[in-house]
């Protein structure tokens, strides 16, 4: 495991920003953590990059205790609403970073260069950082991350103030870095993106997991699906083995089968309900031309999640 | 693109780089470098310099003619047995206290050029005695005591010839014929006019002033004086945000990250900005040197210990501002709370220097108080040191007095440091009178000022490091 944490907590004074985080993360995982703001994504982040120590529990990374030199050698981190010393140039600030982080001359030259060419900066690497957009910064952010080949990444809200096409070149690194063995711990608000790059996910809140599992997993949930034939359904045509719901398109309606939640908590479909529901409708005359499984999307569960507890968003 | 390092992924090590002390210290440095050059304060700091290289440089000193009155000054002490006497401590007055019966003076002079402190003298000097209570002087020992007073050499006497014998000798009279070269300090004490700009804008009075006098001044305050404090306090509010922006939010984590301990990041950080002010103040410091030296032909090395003394009173104040800077986060307080401690530097030792003085006056009362040879010569009369008025206490015993003491007992001794400056340029330009006594004191101590204000140093250096090591960010 790259992440283990166990019964992780901390309080600051009387408030509690952990109460008791369990987590595990294996290697080459991308991983998202959601929460609402104050939920202590930023203090677990804190814990296991050694920045903040922990009022109890236990957490290691890399199988090395956090906080540890050698666990830092192996971390790039870019975090959230970081503000780069702005009397720098991309370069200047990227050979101070590597050399506190102790790369080589020779080796830091060849991969600054790779990295402003890779992230959108070359040719505005002399300006000063002061002349830099949002999104230029957070590009040069990203860049001290993956500066030294981080065996782990933690990146708060990476893809913040940055254009689609930039949001592009940044997933697609991350995912060549994933590649690599890289593990990516992300936190992020954008649950789209989250949802596109992330392997697996947990949801804090006030400070406990609530929630996790595999993207899939938590996203393939609803057991409805959209199915369009040739021709309109026949109004003779019943079925009682789901709940059929007409669209507003001839043809196409929502089936929603049977649901059940199984032992992790997801909710998971039955897909005997639509094999029945086809051959019915083949029966019929009715031919198959458009089916679609509906998912819900990060976005509705983390909102669900928010308002089944009662918070406000 | 591929990427120059490796391709292919990962084995349990392969993350490159591994920290080192040197490389993260040059680091920290070349950081604080960029920083100091981004307020773009540099520019004006070595701007400054230029312009106060360029007035001092359009400076003109003219010696004014005053051969003859050195002459018979020497005569003069040689009345005296001034074997032993410190002439920064005494007056003539102190001086004819030791009168041995003889009395010399200067019959004719002739000077070989111009009436300036470079020229030979041809000089007739007569000598009479009361044969009862003195012997005849032979010519060895005038060679040896005529311009010698004290520790002060004014001139070397290179022929000497006794133009006297026989029964004269016997009954009281001694003539002889010198040639007289400028002496080691003849030049430092001769008066000079010395003006700015061309001649435009005059310095001195028209008896102007000595040239020792004239080069220590114009050291101090190009050092030790305004120049240093003009630059101490640019780069105090300069590098009074190099910690509350290291250490803001958003900006730290980016360091902490690092495989590098948090001790290390503020220290290094302290020592980059050190060493800059550093070069500013050895350039500072070396072009005071070099044009007080091109102006005047003084080229002894006595200012280039203000170096040290501003850079430990540097430290110490960086040291308070860096203090600040972390417990507080914020540049403006950083700047009050640095400025505030060099005020309260300041004013307590200037009571100091006034405990000092009061100490000593108490212990000179009725004797003769300082005087410098060249007010002296311009007939000033010496005083004594009056008696107090009845019923008034000597400031060291006010409460005043008492309170700045026992404050300067515990605050880093800086004046120490600053008078050590002081008495070294004195000794070196030849500078006598009331400040150079105050100086000379054996209550300044420089091995003091240094243990303690080294010690102060360490003890905020050290608190800081430990408040940042310990906090969250």
């Amino acid at each position: 495991m790259v992440v283990s944490i166990r019964s992780l907590e901390k309080n600051y004074g009387k408030t509690r920003a952990l109460g008791g985080v369990n987590l595990e993360v294996e290697r080459g995982t991308i991983f998202g953590l959601l929460g609402q703001n104050g939920a202590g994504k930023t203090t677990l982040v804190k814990i296991l990059l050694g920045l903040v120590s922990s009022s109890a529990g236990s957490a290691s990374l890399l199988d090395r205790p956090v906080g540890t030199f050698s666990a830092r050698r192996e971390v790039g981190y870019l975090p959230e609403d970081h503000r780069l010393p702005e009397y720098h140039t991309a370069v200047s600030l990227l050979h101070f970073y590597g050399t506190l982080q102790g790369i080589p001359r020779r080796e830091r030259q060849s991969r600054i260069v790779y990295l402003l060419e890779m992230l959108g900066l070359k040719g505005r690497e002399k300006l000063r950082i002061r002349g830099y957009s949002k999104g230029m910064k957070q590009r040069l952010g990203l860049a001290q991350a993956l500066l030294h080949r981080p065996r782990v990444l933690f990146l708060d809200e990476p893809t913040d103030g940055v254009d689609p096409v930039g949001r592009k070149q940044i997933r697609e690194l991350l995912l060549e870095e994933q590649k690599r063995g890289v593990t990516v711990f992300v936190n992020s608000h954008l649950l789209g993106e989250v949802e596109q790059l992330c392997d697996r996910v947990a949801i804090l809140r006030k400070g406990l997991v609530v929630l996790s599992g595999s993207v899939a997993e938590l996203t393939g949930l609803k057991a409805t699906w959209l199915i369009g034939f040739d021709q309109p359904i026949p109004s003779h045509f019943s079925w009682n083995g789901g709940t059929l719901v007409p669209t507003e398109t001839p043809g196409l309606l929502r089936l929603q089968c049977t649901e059940h939640v199984s032992s992790t908590g997801v909710v998971q479909e039955n897909d005997l309900a639509l094999d029945e529901f086809l051959a019915a409708a083949g029966v019929c005359g009715l031919r198959l031309r458009h089916l679609t499984r509906e998912r819900t999307s990060l976005e509705d569960l983390y909102v669900a999640l928010a308002h089944d507890a009662g918070d406000s968003l | 693109m591929k990427d120059p390092i490796r391709s292919g992924t990962y084995s349990e090590e392969s993350t490159i780089g591994c920290s080192n002390v040197v490389q993260t210290f040059v680091a920290m440095m070349s950081d604080a470098w960029r920083e100091f050059l981004d307020a773009k304060i540099l520019y004006l700091l070595v701007s400054l310099i230029a312009i106060l290289f360029f007035t001092v440089l359009s400076g003109r000193i003219d010696p004014l003619p005053s051969g003859r009155a050195y002459l018979d000054f020497s005569a003069t002490a040689m009345s005296a047995n001034l074997d032993e006497l410190d002439l920064g401590k005494l007056t003539l007055t102190d001086i004819a206290k030791e009168h041995n019966g003889s009395v010399y003076w200067i019959v004719s002079d002739r000077a070989q050029g111009e009436d300036h402190p470079n020229s030979s003298w041809q000089v007739t000097l007569n000598r009479t005695y009361l044969p009862l209570f003195a012997q005849p002087e032979n010519a060895a020992d005038i060679q040896k005591r005529f311009g010698n007073i004290a520790d002060v050499k004014l001139w070397n006497v290179r022929e000497v010839r006794e133009t006297t014998s026989g029964f004269i000798t016997r009954i009281g009279f001694q003539s002889w014929q010198m040639t007289v070269d400028p002496g080691r300090d003849l030049r430092l004490l001769w008066p000079n006019r010395f003006t700015l700009f061309q001649d435009s804008l005059e310095l001195t009075s028209s008896k102007g002033a000595p040239l020792g006098l004239e080069v220590f001044i114009l050291q101090k305050l190009l050092t030790t004086g305004l120049g240093g404090s003009i630059l101490l306090l640019i780069s105090v509010a300069v590098t009074a945000a190099f910690v509350p922006n290291m250490v803001r939010k958003g900006t730290l984590e980016l360091l902490l990250v690092r495989p590098i301990p948090r001790w290390q990041i503020l220290l290094f950080k302290y020592c980059g900005s050190l060493l800059l002010v550093a070069a500013l103040l050895g350039l500072l410091i070396f072009a005071s040197w070099l044009v007080t030296g091109i102006l005047a032909d003084i080229w002894t090395p006595g200012v280039l210990f203000a170096l040290p003394t501003l850079l430990l009173f540097f430290a110490l104040l960086l040291s308070v501002s860096v203090l600040t800077g972390v417990i507080t986060r914020s540049v403006t307080s950083a700047m009050l709370v640095t400025v505030a401690y060099w005020a309260l530097l300041f004013i307590v030792g200037q009571f100091h220097n006034q405990v000092i003085d009061s100490r000593m006056r108490e212990a000179n009362i009725g004797r003769v108080k300082p005087m410098a040879i060249a007010d002296s010569l311009r007939g000033s009369k010496s005083k004594r040191e009056e008696p107090l008025r009845p019923g008034r206490k000597p400031f060291y015993k006010t409460t005043v007095g008492r309170v700045s003491e026992a404050i300067y007992t515990v605050l880093p001794h800086t004046e120490d440091l600053d008078n050590s400056v002081d008495r070294q340029l004195m000794r070196d330009y030849a500078v006598a009178g009331p400040f150079r006594a105050l100086v000379e004191s054996t209550d300044f101590s420089w091995k003091r000022g240094l243990g303690f204000t080294l010690g102060h140093t360490a003890v905020f250096l050290l608190s800081a490091c430990l408040i940042f090591t310990r906090r969250d960010p």
